[in-house]
């Protein structure tokens, strides 16, 4: 037998349209702390999903537990199996107590009318805690712990379940350095127990200190495994990064003009701090940074939707009060969000119905009521300058494909016409064809004036439609490169913010989002 | 104690205790022990509903059912009874059949809730009419009246035990059984965590159809159960005599601490919710209020006692992530 516990091979997913992994390995020892690592998207959490039994791996790939055939076709089998997933946002009940959360699921394929009993279930929970060294009142109801005890908690829960592998999803993402220090102890407390765990983080830093070996993944394909020995942060970065090139990188350099938009010391709790941006005429700015960086939360407390709790912006020459999206959109912000499908548009409409939303009121004729004709002749015209296909105004929203659901999108704020375009995630799930498009058309519309400010994950789509790339890391601005000098490395460099210092790191609040790669 | 004071039942449980203590002063009757057995008895079968209620709604569902269900399956007692000889025998057999009516109904809404997937307010409206529709087809509206009960029946529902009417213990019986499954079994438990977090419970391997299935099923199980307590206190079947009574069995369980979105709900507290509306409605009776009057001031309680819960819970949970950032910094 091998003294590999988990062996996963020439494991593929294939989603409709879509290659989600592709022959990809990964082989954890016994008690050892396997980091898996990968920019978004790159599948590291699809990967998870096939190995928890939530997905089923296409044909032809290997699963092997403790050196047989897995046969993980549903979540509960790889619990049985020994397998524990903590997910990012946990998979526990606040409305149940400590002990019935440390030990559900543990009879999850008996009989629904089994008797619970209490005092074993106490018993076996208790223990779990001890194990850990936490003191956590077994009573006390899930909801009223801290999010580092809710961890701890699931922890204990894979203890009891008797678990020889616990994978981790960013388990550190809410947790303050103290409590991440204290979660590294009860790793290796872990392993010593011979528990193997699959640490998933995007900190190379504390993947150093807790890791004993690494996978990299990069766009759905398997890079290598390599140990913590034989690597370093530099090396690393260049295996995650090192994908082929999809576009052309820009090389035009940008006729800039004037100051059109400033942000000034824009600070909000738990999202993001001391952001200052200017956005330049002619220029595309993009902001960049990974999944929990505080990019979003930047775009969506510009745009009014969580107000920032400190900060001013400046448009075109005066200062902004923004309170709400409303007031954004008066003021000519325009915002496209990530999730174009359910915040973008209202898909069982007809795309007519879509595109002329934000300018309703101005469509209107003497009676008060909406000019039909008036805002088809409209639609019409956005459909054909964006080349939107089919180019049947009534057709509903949901019957178009992704690319030319983003272009009813991005007309629907054109009809608005913005003085200042955010968009989060432009082509984020569009097929490659249609991506140029878009960014073909995000160009045209800084031609005609209008400021846009870009946010992507996607490197090479940053490196090939901006002009300008600022790098969030941990909410604060990591850096800023000019597009022409930059490259994948640098950029993502600033985004790890490998530089930086463990104790500087900022903790984040209750209410800081949980972000899910998909 | 202090964990005591913090349970939700007990504000409900202390405002049971003030309205008390103020009817006692409006009337001399209320207090007394006939009283107190008039309530209970007469609020029996909007208790047993209940108690099937709350295990819907911890789920996060509703069923607008219960009360055109309930009847369906009376209805189908009296005709019935027209075919059942004088004899104990009946009463057995009628405590076999109409749970089991009740039960083929309530599954009729779990499958279309669980396996179709349609929201169970889309479907229990449906449900309330087609129920209510073939009620109405059957009896052409008119009464099936005790003349044509077997007298062991009659019997049946006339029975006192040290001095407390049958249905008392009925309710009782429901009561104690549904709070067992909810504590000490695991379909109990699952309901509690599907309400708790969906995503969750099925991450840890708990069927989350089959549990809608259970409580919808187990809302029809109590249904018949009501059934023959609504036929056993008025002594006859009338078709449109629980009209509306689903709304009085949902607030009954809102304000016993349930929550609508799901997950917290409990029998002690439901029980407080239905002795709740029962003595305001026999308070506001003997002290001769208009019943107008009644309506407005039981809605308005209602208003009030989940308002009142809404902010709570939203200030606990500001408290809450108040710790999470402390514990961080």
């Amino acid at each position: 037998m091998s003294d590999y516990i988990l062996e996963m091979e020439h494991i593929s997913k294939t989603f409709p349209g879509v290659k989600a992994l592709d022959n990809v390995e990964l082989k954890v020892k016994q008690g050892e702390v396997h980091a898996l690592i990968g920019e978004n998207g790159a599948g590291k959490s699809t990967l998870i999903k096939v190995l928890a039994g939530v997905h089923e791996a296409d044909e032809g790939g290997r699963y092997l537990f403790e050196g047989i055939d897995a046969d993980i076709h549903r979540p509960l089998d790889a619990t049985l199996k020994g397998i524990s997933i903590i997910y990012q946002d946990l998979s526990l009940f606040p409305n149940l107590s400590v002990a019935e959360n440390i030990y559900i699921g543990r009879d999850s394929n008996k009989k629904p009318w089994t008797k619970i009993n209490w005092k074993s279930m106490k018993e076996l929970a208790g223990k779990a805690l001890d194990e850990l060294e936490m003191d956590i009142d077994l009573n006390k109801r899930v909801e009223l712990l801290s999010i580092a005890q809710q961890q701890m908690i699931e922890i204990a829960r894979a203890l009891a379940f008797d678990s020889k592998l616990i994978v981790m999803d960013e388990p550190t993402s809410s947790l303050s350095s103290g409590e991440v220090e204290k979660l590294y102890r009860v790793i290796d407390k872990l392993k010593e127990r011979g528990i193997s765990v699959i640490f998933i983080s995007h900190k190379l830093k504390e993947l150093f200190r807790v890791s004993d070996r690494f996978t990299v993944l990069r766009d759905g394909q398997f890079v290598g495994s390599y140990d913590v020995e034989e690597i370093d942060e530099q090396q690393l970065i260049k295996r995650m990064v090192g994908r082929e090139v999809v576009y052309e990188n820009n090389t035009q350099k940008a006729a800039v003009g004037e100051k059109v938009f400033e942000v000034k010391n824009f600070s909000k709790e738990g999202n993001f701090k001391d952001i200052n941006l200017s956005l330049y005429e002619g220029e595309i700015l993009a902001v960049t940074g990974l999944v929990g960086s505080g990019r979003t939360e930047l775009a969506q407390s510009i745009f009014g939707v969580n107000k920032a709790d400190e900060g001013t912006l400046w448009l075109n020459g005066k200062d902004l009060k923004i309170n709400s999206s409303e007031d954004a959109v008066k003021q000519g912000i325009a915002y496209v969000p990530e999730a174009r499908q359910t915040q973008g548009l209202v898909l069982e409409q007809s795309i007519v119905n879509n595109m002329t939303l934000p300018v309703i009121d101005a469509l209107r004729n003497k009676l008060k009521l909406i000019d039909r004709k008036v805002e088809k002749e409209l639609t019409e015209q956005y459909i054909k300058s964006l080349d939107v296909r089919p180019s049947m105004p009534d057709l509903a929203a949901d019957k178009l494909s992704g690319g030319n659901q983003q272009k009813v999108v991005i007309g629907k704020w054109l009809s608005a016409q913005p003085k200042l375009l955010i968009i989060d995630e432009p082509t984020n799930g569009i097929d490659i064809g249609a991506k140029t498009e878009i960014h073909k058309l995000l160009r045209r519309m800084v031609k005609e004036g209008i400021g846009v400010i870009m946010i992507s994950s996607e490197l090479p789509e940053v490196l090939s439609v901006s002009d300008r790339i600022l790098v969030m890391s941990r909410g604060r601005i990591a850096g800023e490169l000019n597009t022409l000098e930059a490259d994948q490395e640098k950029v993502m460099n600033l985004a790890l913010d490998t530089e930086e210092p463990e104790d500087k790191r900022q903790p984040e609040g209750a209410e800081s989002t949980v972000h899910q790669e998909v | 104690m202090k964990a005591l004071l913090k349970q939700k039942e007990f504000s409900v449980l202390a405002i049971v205790i003030i309205i008390c203590v103020i009817l006692s002063f409006v009337s001399p009757v209320f207090l007394t022990v006939g009283n107190w057995m008039d309530i209970l008895e007469g609020n029996t079968v909007i208790g047993i509903l209940a108690i099937g209620m709350t295990l819907i709604i911890i789920t996060s569902d509703i069923d607008v059912s219960v009360a055109a269900l309930t009847t369906a399956v009376a209805v189908s007692i009296g005709f019935m009874f027209q075919y059942l000889p004088d004899s104990w025998f009946s009463v057995v057999l009628i405590f076999l059949i109409a749970p089991l009516i009740g039960m083929l109904l309530g599954a009729f809404n779990g499958i279309l809730v669980s396996k179709i997937q349609i929201p169970a307010i889309v479907v229990t409206l449906g449900t309330l009419n087609i129920f209510s529709g073939l009620v109405l087809y059957f009896t052409n509206g008119n009464y099936i009246n005790s003349t044509q009960f077997p007298q062991s029946f009659m019997a049946f529902s006339n029975i006192e035990i040290l001095g407390i009417p049958i249905l008392i213990y009925l309710f009782a019986l429901v009561a104690v059984s549904t709070w067992f499954i909810l504590k000490y079994t695991l379909i109990g438990r699952s309901v509690l965590a599907i309400g708790g977090n969906a995503q969750s419970s099925t991450r840890v391997g708990i069927n989350f159809k089959k549990v809608k299935m259970f409580v919808f099923t187990y809302m029809g199980f109590l249904g018949g159960v009501a059934a023959i307590a609504q036929t056993s206190y008025t002594t006859a079947v009338d078709p449109n005599g629980l009209m509306g009574l689903e709304l009085t069995v949902i607030a009954a369980v809102v304000l016993g601490g349930a929550n609508i979105h799901g997950g917290r709900g409990s029998i002690p507290g439901t029980l407080l919710g239905v002795l709740l509306l029962a003595i305001m409605q026999n308070g506001m009776i003997l002290a001769r209020i208009d019943t107008f009057w009644q309506n407005v001031v039981t809605g308005a309680i209602i208003v009030i006692a989940v308002s009142y819960d809404e902010i709570n819970h939203r200030r606990n949970q500001a408290k809450l992530a108040n710790i999470d950032v402390k514990e961080a910094s």
